[in-house]
């Protein structure tokens, strides 16, 4: 009972901190420009994560390995050098996407000057951190982001033609480059590397065993989709609102709107609070990623669970991460606009990570019994045909589309 | 897996992270010493020094300026077959990281360490 308990609880703080900004920024965008007919590709990307994730977090209890210490066994110095150094630049981006839409919400909340939030919301993260252990991180900020289901409210109180919905989850091509994009973008933005760096970290983090497979079943299946499903509601409420009257929302306040126009302040206060926990998760998952990455490329102590004092290097590249990504935001850049950026290269970046855990997930001589069976490895192949199709197409769609804007 | 007999070497030793008898982190194998005929390993070689080897040769020259022992004064250290107890998810040591000079940007006693905030 007390481990269905657990289990349940994990379950919904994989569901809570499933949606971050890239997610809320391509799939109201998505909803915006093509209604409900991107729904089939978030649903792809779903399935996507969960299958990535679940071999990273088996991988991870079986043989106590995350994830860049796999790709070094098996991509060797130079190849893994190239995945850390790919990995990395796009980790900071997305850490900087993610404090600057913290700093957006907060500056909703409370009017003041952007810079100052962006600020203060990168001092708040390290506070956040350095009181909280491990597992209340990843809970506190999973079960608020469950504030997040006032979409779902407003999805049903907007009461939109469910068929043309359902019509929506049948995958759909055509030749329009900016549909394209966002095909690539909304896919994308489910299956972001950092997530399955920081999920197999904190696996190890959370000292995770063979008993913990179940568990990491669970996560990966019923956690990520329900997760996929809050995304698929996001899409759903935007294109209702927003499509008919032609908005385009570039600012993330934008987001929050529907859930006004349902049941007013209260509405927009639950969304912009879901938002900010969704987006605050997210960034301390991102930044640690980044630091999980290097730590383990280079054989350097790591995790939260040593503490400051026994994995310094460790502690001490997740501060410059953080002061690195809040200096890309003082910049001025739109943080929208670095979200865009961060997803799109990430799917670039993506085969490097995803083909060492294919290779060692299926490997007998570290798994075991544990290794692939059929339906992990036919799955596991196929995505990664398909990330390879997306990551060579996603830079010529981003320049041809002018990075999504037309 | 026993440390005597055969291993495949780039399978599973190379790159391999490397745990002391506390189970701490201390570096990853990133060279191997072999010496004799048939070959056997006689030690794993650890540090920044050895980086600008592992990059394809194309690049060695290169690296070498930018993070090459010359510039940076980096090191290599030399751990002895006989240190190494158990490979198994990692390469298990049988003494402490300090007694080989492993791990040492962790120390807590180095000065830049002893210097952090919260230290």
């Amino acid at each position: 009972m007390k481990s269905i308990l657990k289990i349940a609880l994990g379950i919904i703080a994989a569901l809570g901190g499933f949606l971050d900004i890239g997610d809320i920024v391509f799939t109201t965008q998505a909803g915006a420009l093509y209604r409900y007919d991107l729904l089939w590709a978030v649903v792809l990307g779903t399935v996507g994560i969960a299958v990535y994730a679940e071999m990273c977090g088996r991988v991870a209890a079986v043989t106590g390995r995350p994830v860049f210490d796999v790709i070094r066994m098996r991509m060797g110095f130079g190849l893994g050098l190239v995945a850390l150094v790919a990995s990395t630049f796009v980790n900071v981006l997305t850490v900087a996407a993610e404090l600057g839409g913290l700093a957006i919400i907060l500056q909703l909340l409370f009017d003041a000057e952007f810079s100052l939030f962006v600020v203060l919301a990168a001092i708040g993260l390290v506070v956040v951190v350095a009181l909280l252990p491990f597992g209340g991180i990843e809970r506190v900020f999973g079960y608020c982001g469950l504030l997040m289901l006032v979409f779902l409210a407003t999805a049903i109180h907007q009461g939109p033609d469910w068929g043309e919905v359902a019509h929506g989850f049948v995958p759909s091509l055509s030749d329009s480059k900016l549909y394209l994009y966002f095909v690539v973008g909304v896919f994308a933005a489910a299956l972001m590397p950092y997530e399955v760096h920081f999920y197999s970290s904190g696996a190890v983090e959370e000292g995770w065993d063979e008993s913990n497979l179940r568990e990491n079943r669970l996560n990966a299946t019923v956690g990520y989709a329900l997760g996929g499903f809050l995304a698929c509601v996001l899409v759903v409420v935007s294109g209702f609102l927003f499509h008919p009257v032609g908005v385009d929302p570039t600012d993330l306040g934008t987001t929050a709107l529907p859930a006004q126009g349902a049941f007013g302040e209260t509405g927009l206060l639950l969304a912009l609070g879901g938002i900010l926990f969704c987006v605050g998760g997210a960034a301390i998952d991102s930044s640690f990623a980044a630091s999980y990455n290097l730590a383990q490329f280079l054989g350097w102590e790591w995790g939260r669970y040593r503490g400051p004092r026994k994995a310094p290097r460790f502690t001490v590249s997740w501060l410059l991460i953080l002061f690195a990504a809040m200096l890309i935001v003082l910049t001025g850049i739109n943080p929208v606009e670095i979200t865009e950026y961060s997803v799109v290269l990430a799917v670039v970046a993506l085969p490097l990570t995803y083909l060492p855990i294919l290779m060692i997930a299926g490997d007998r001589s570290f798994m075991g019994k544990h290794a692939n069976g059929m339906v992990s490895r036919t799955l596991g192949w196929v995505y990664f045909a398909v990330i390879v199709v997306l990551s060579i197409s996603a830079i010529p769609l981003l320049l041809m589309t002018n990075g999504g804007g037309g | 897996m026993k440390k005597e007999g055969e291993i495949f070497v780039v399978h599973r030793l190379l790159d391999e992270q490397i745990l002391d008898s506390d189970g701490k982190r201390c570096g990853r194998v990133d060279d191997i010493e072999l010496r004799g005929n048939p070959p056997r390993i006689t030690a794993v070689l650890v540090g920044e020094a050895l980086y600008p080897r592992r990059v394809p040769r194309r690049l060695r020259r290169l690296a070498r300026r930018l993070a090459g022992p010359e510039r940076w004064g980096a090191s290599a250290l030399r751990v002895p077959w006989e240190k190494v107890e158990a490979i198994d998810a990692a390469l298990h040591l049988c003494c402490k990281a300090e007694e080989l000079g492993l791990g040492e940007g962790d120390d807590p006693e180095r000065w830049m360490v002893r210097r952090l905030p919260w230290n």
